[in-house]
């Protein structure tokens, strides 16, 4: 080979080099190990339609992964679904995007602001949506004008999608809160197991109680055990050798921590004023007493041991009795034998259970709303069996529900008392504890997950928590006004 | 014999036989020249790239974000905003705090950082010590695993209930064992503590300086009856002047951009007590997790005017410390 020929051919070879190690993005690979970049991802999945129509098919594209749906596994059922509606919508050409969770917000936030939106976006939950707040197409008059049916829904949960935006979603998988126990520990401490129908009283030595955050307390007391076998109710109890805890309260998130004692909004009716709703404050104190005065739920630095909680929810490792949490967290009981949903505790006579929800969403930006509405409603329609299957989620349609128990049941050994989740549906908080708040991202930095506040609350005793509450607030203000 | 150096080049030409040893860059002056010019620039053409697109046009856009309301939660359309971001900078109590986290960690931190490598690499080069190859891996061993697995070990390690560093203290006997990472007259000791993790590199550095001393001057030092500390006093130190000086303005930038610890430790909540709520962070998170991109860019902005007047004082003040065996 001539130096003639040599030379262009390592330039060449040195550019290929330099153009893959400086391609990278900080963005993770796409699970299926594709091309990384999301449009190239949605092309390679997209199936051309079998009649083009003149002037060509409207392209919309469909954004994932703002809550999950970017495993391999749910990307091949994802890909099946955009072939499917392509071959039988000629009309219009559907792409998909896949940009994994931990990049899908900032994704998103730039494409809207560069001009380049996609059209719908899902699954997204609540609160993931309302980081957006103000960018969703309001849904009613597509509703009416296609006459589309929303009675296969329970009504309150249509409710929760009807924003100061408008009807900007439907629903589609929902995830409502029950009680986890395990039955062995209740037959362990001889005492009954919680109530399985809402409304139900509780009996605890013989007394018939209302099922409310006083009685838990007091079960959640005889079913914390410390190392030599003494519960919380007994002299000598060590709180410094606890081996078994009563109660875990859901802790990814204040707001979530607070809806199961009543609906709520850190946000006043003016849009700007930062509010702690008095349930919330109730639940939070609840919360703090479990830890640092009964002892029936884990302290911060035992929630964060991989010895005691190695699954990140220890109701999962099977030393917590009961366990407040979404349908969802199923994913996490597998190795537990003994386990059942029982009612939502009340609080000053109200039950509320805090309410998840996933759905697709259209972006106002779309410039071709009604295209967007009919892929739309394929996926809450003929798509949804096989989506709902791939991303877990529970039906919202009532005459899927049983599916979807069924479907829920077949991942267990033992039986569960599925209808404590599908009544829970009807106490679901509205509003939604992930209602929108002005500068969404800094505000849920304080009250999210791994927030400020929850590290506190589950690290320091000796807290005075109204004075912490005030601060909360004060903090809150404070990010409100910079947002105005 | 007139020495090399003041002998015209025409000289050095004729000994090597007409073959010039010294050219000056005779850029475009033949053909060979700038064909040979015209080679270079398109092998250096990827790095020119690279530097214009990752490093030099990214510091121009993000001093023209900082005078702007960039944000990718904005309601407001993107506008010119002069020199309000660093007015609101100023004014906002959380960059002074973050300012004041910062510098309280690294008056504890950096004395460790540069000290403890010195200090481990001065054992290893002893003479005394058996099997350092053995001990040099086990000291960089720690800095090939990824960082954020030590900082997470670590965590374990230090917790409150479950730690193997109380639960040793508890088998001595203590009783109520510090809850390292939640209290805040613990938290810096404890982040100085995870930061020697990593000090792998430091050791081989301050090692290779150690073995760059010529042994003469320690035979010379013992002759004049010069002990250890004598010897480490008056050779070893000035002899690693430079690696100290080298290895401090390194530690100061490193300590100005701490951020990956707290990070991992505590989701950037800044707890326990804002103690943690590093000027860094405070950056990462308004420009990222806030999506705040003008704020962020004017707090990095700050950042980087700090760092580089530090760093030009520490200069300033090396003429006078720092000694260079080669200068006169």
């Amino acid at each position: 080979m001539t130096a003639r020929l040599f030379r262009p051919g390592v330039l060449l070879a040195t550019f290929a080099l330099v153009a893959t190690a400086c391609g990278g993005s900080n963005a993770p690979p796409s699970p299926s190990g594709a091309a990384s970049s999301p449009s190239a991802v949605a092309r390679e999945a997209s199936v051309g339609p079998a009649t083009v129509p003149p002037g060509g098919p409207v392209e919309i594209r469909w954004y994932c992964c703002l809550g999950g749906g970017e495993a391999p596994e749910q990307k091949a059922v994802e890909d099946k679904v955009v072939a499917d509606f392509n071959a039988a919508h000629p009309n219009i050409h559907l792409t998909f995007e896949v940009v994994t969770y931990d990049q899908a917000n900032g994704q998103l936030a730039t494409e809207l602001q560069s001009g380049n939106p996609p059209d719908i976006v899902g699954p997204v939950g609540i609160g993931g949506a309302n980081a957006f707040h103000g960018k969703w197409l309001d849904l009613a008059p597509l509703i009416q004008k296609t006459n589309y049916d929303l009675s296969g829904f329970p009504s309150n949960v249509v409710d929760i999608y009807k924003l100061d935006e408008g009807q900007v979603g439907i629903p589609f998988a929902i995830y409502p809160s029950a009680l986890f126990y395990r039955k062995g520990l209740f037959e362990e401490a001889n005492l009954d197991e919680p109530p399985h129908k809402y409304g139900d009283k509780y009996t605890l030595d013989g007394q018939p109680l209302d099922w409310n955050y006083d009685t838990i307390r007091q079960v959640a007391k005889r079913l914390t055990v410390d190392k030599n076998n003494k519960d919380a109710t007994q002299g000598g109890f060590d709180p410094k050798n606890i081996r078994q805890w009563g109660l875990e309260l859901q802790r990814d998130d204040l707001r979530g921590l607070g809806a199961y004692f009543g609906s709520g909004s850190l946000v006043a009716a003016d849009g700007k004023t930062a509010q702690i709703p008095n349930d919330w404050a109730a639940g939070w104190k609840f919360y703090y007493q479990s830890i640092w005065t009964d002892h029936i739920s884990l302290t911060g630095p035992q929630f964060e041991s991989k010895d005691i909680n190695p699954e990140d929810y220890p109701f999962f490792a099977g030393n917590v009795a009961m366990s407040e949490n979404f349908l969802w967290s199923t994913y996490g009981v597998g190795k537990l034998d003994d386990w059942d949903l029982a009612a939502v505790p009340s609080f000053n006579g109200r039950v509320t259970a805090a309410f998840n929800a996933d759905t697709f969403r259209i972006l106002k930006t779309t410039k071709h709303p009604d295209e967007a509405f009919e892929v739309l409603q394929y996926l809450l329609g003929d798509a949804a069996p096989d989506l709902l299957k791939a991303y877990g989620g529970f039906p919202a349609r009532t005459a899927e529900q049983a599916a979807g128990i069924e479907a829920l049941q077949s991942q267990f050994k033992n039986q569960v008392d599925w209808q404590v989740a599908v009544d829970g549906i009807q106490y679901a908080d509205n509003p939604n504890f992930e209602a929108p708040m002005p500068a969404y991202n800094e505000s849920l930095g304080l009250v999210g997950s791994g927030g400020k506040y929850l590290t506190e609350f589950g690290n320091k005793p000796g807290l005075d928590m109204d004075t912490e509450i005030n601060k909360l607030r004060s903090d809150l203000q404070a990010i409100f006004d910079k947002a105005s | 014999m007139a020495a090399i150096g003041v002998q015209p080049l025409e000289a050095l030409d004729r000994r090597a036989g007409g073959r010039r040893f010294f050219r000056r860059p005779s850029l475009g002056r033949s053909a060979l020249a700038r064909h040979e010019a015209k080679w270079g620039l398109i092998f250096l053409a990827p790095w020119i790239f690279g530097f214009f697109a990752f490093t030099l046009i990214p510091i121009i856009a993000s001093l023209i974000f900082s005078l702007t309301n960039l944000s990718l939660e904005q309601t407001q359309p993107l506008r010119f905003v002069g020199l309000d971001n660093f007015v609101r900078m100023l004014g906002d109590h959380t960059t002074w705090d973050s300012l004041a986290v910062t510098f309280r960690f690294a008056a504890f931190n950096l004395p460790i950082a540069i000290v403890v490598p010195f200090v481990v690499a001065l054992v290893l080069n002893s003479r005394y010590l058996r099997g350092t190859g053995l001990f040099r891996t086990l000291f960089f061993l720690p800095y090939v695993i990824p960082f954020v697995s030590g900082v997470l070990a670590w965590q374990g390690m230090l917790n409150l209930e479950t730690g193997w560093v109380n639960e040793f203290l508890r088998m001595i006997g203590v009783q109520n064992p510090p809850n390292w990472l939640q209290d805040t007259t613990l938290i810096y000791p404890s982040l100085a503590f995870i930061g020697l993790w990593g000090i792998g590199a430091g050791v081989i550095v301050n090692l290779a300086g150690l073995k760059g001393i010529p042994t003469e001057l320690y035979d010379a030092a013992r002759i004049d009856g010069a002990g250890w500390w004598a010897s480490l006093r008056n050779v070893t130190l000035p002899m690693m002047s430079p690696v100290i000086f080298y290895s401090l303005i390194l530690g100061i930038v490193d300590v100005l951009q701490y951020f990956l610890v707290p990070l991992v430790l505590y989701n950037g909540t800044g707890e326990p007590g804002g103690s943690t709520l590093f000027f860094n962070l405070l950056l990462y998170k308004q420009a990222f997790n806030f999506q705040n991109y003008a704020y962020g860019a004017t707090l990095a902005w700050l950042l980087f005017a700090i760092t580089l007047a530090i760093t030009l004082i520490v200069f300033r003040t090396s003429r006078r410390w720092v000694y260079y065996a080669g200068e006169r």
